[in-house]
């Protein structure tokens, strides 16, 4: 007998809250865009994890839709950090405050 | 011991691992080098839990494609000086983080799982195999997010291309002209 599912479940959670800190506590953005990354792959995990127990193979195209979003965000969120450096030459969250009242 | 409790245990490990890579190493370059194990432990995860057809597209577009964007974005910033992570946030969103991974791991694992199971049985997809199961829902049920997919792909690209222009050429244009 394998590995029940649920342990699949628990390991997708672990690398959101990774993620989630990593988003929080980075200063860097570029970084901050890597921990997205990583919350990404926990939801592709438990979307793969529910699909094996629920005899099911819809999530399995969900993952694929996200993969096709990944690598869209990664092109646009990589493009807009290149155009702050062009503007600003700084690269940390703590700086870039334009929005800030 | 089975193969698959080993290979989920070794590569769960490894993942988790490399995402403390991820969060917490100072600089860059590493980060990205343990996203690249990351990425690559998550596909095994799912060759594990028989997702071949995901687990392939992983490794090809995840651990190729969007790696070398960062890689190229990281060699255009020169490098970043200045400390890699906030201490005051860090004393917040560790306990937070713990508090939420908790109660994931608790409601994943003792949580009710009753719903409804599709027509994909394991005898099903022996007969029929990952591959073509997914792909057959793919291009009939869920044709139209498809097709809306490629679209957005096409935004992206137009997108990534306006922002990731130099305006210095028009600049030097205009210099050469006057």
């Amino acid at each position: 007998m394998s590995i029940p599912y649920e342990y699949y479940v628990a390991l997708s959670g672990l690398l959101m809250v990774l993620g989630l800190v990593g988003v929080t506590v980075r200063k860097n953005i570029i970084a901050v865009l890597l921990s997205t990354e990583l919350m990404l792959n926990a939801v592709n995990i438990a979307f793969v994890a529910f699909d094996m127990k629920l005899h099911d193979v819809a999530g399995q195209v969900f993952v694929f839709f996200i993969l096709t979003i990944a690598a869209a965000e990664a092109a646009i969120g990589l493009g807009l950090v290149m155009a702050i450096y062009r503007l600003r030459k700084d690269v940390d969250v703590e700086k870039l405050t334009e929005l800030k009242l | 011991m089975d193969l698959h409790v080993i290979a989920f245990w070794s590569f769960s490990a490894l993942a988790v691992i490399s995402a403390f890579g991820v969060v917490f190493a100072r600089n860059i370059v590493y980060n990205i080098l343990s996203l690249i194990s990351v990425l690559i432990a998550v596909s095994g995860l799912f060759f594990n839990l028989g997702a071949e057809l995901i687990g392939s597209l992983q490794i090809l577009i995840y651990a190729v494609a969007i790696v070398v964007f960062y890689v190229l974005v990281i060699s255009t910033v020169p490098e970043y000086k200045g400390q890699s992570v906030d201490p005051k946030y860090m004393l917040i969103s560790i306990p937070v983080g713990f508090g939420i991974f908790m109660e994931l791991a608790y409601v994943s694992i003792y949580g009710a799982w009753a719903s409804a199971t599709g027509i994909f049985s394991p005898e099903v997809l022996k007969e029929v195999g990952n591959i073509k199961a997914v792909s057959s829902m793919l291009f009939t049920k869920y044709l139209f997010p498809f097709e809306v997919a490629s679209l957005i792909l096409l935004v992206a690209m137009i997108g990534a291309i306006l922002l990731g222009r130099k305006e210095q050429v028009m600049e030097e244009n205009n210099e050469h002209s006057v």
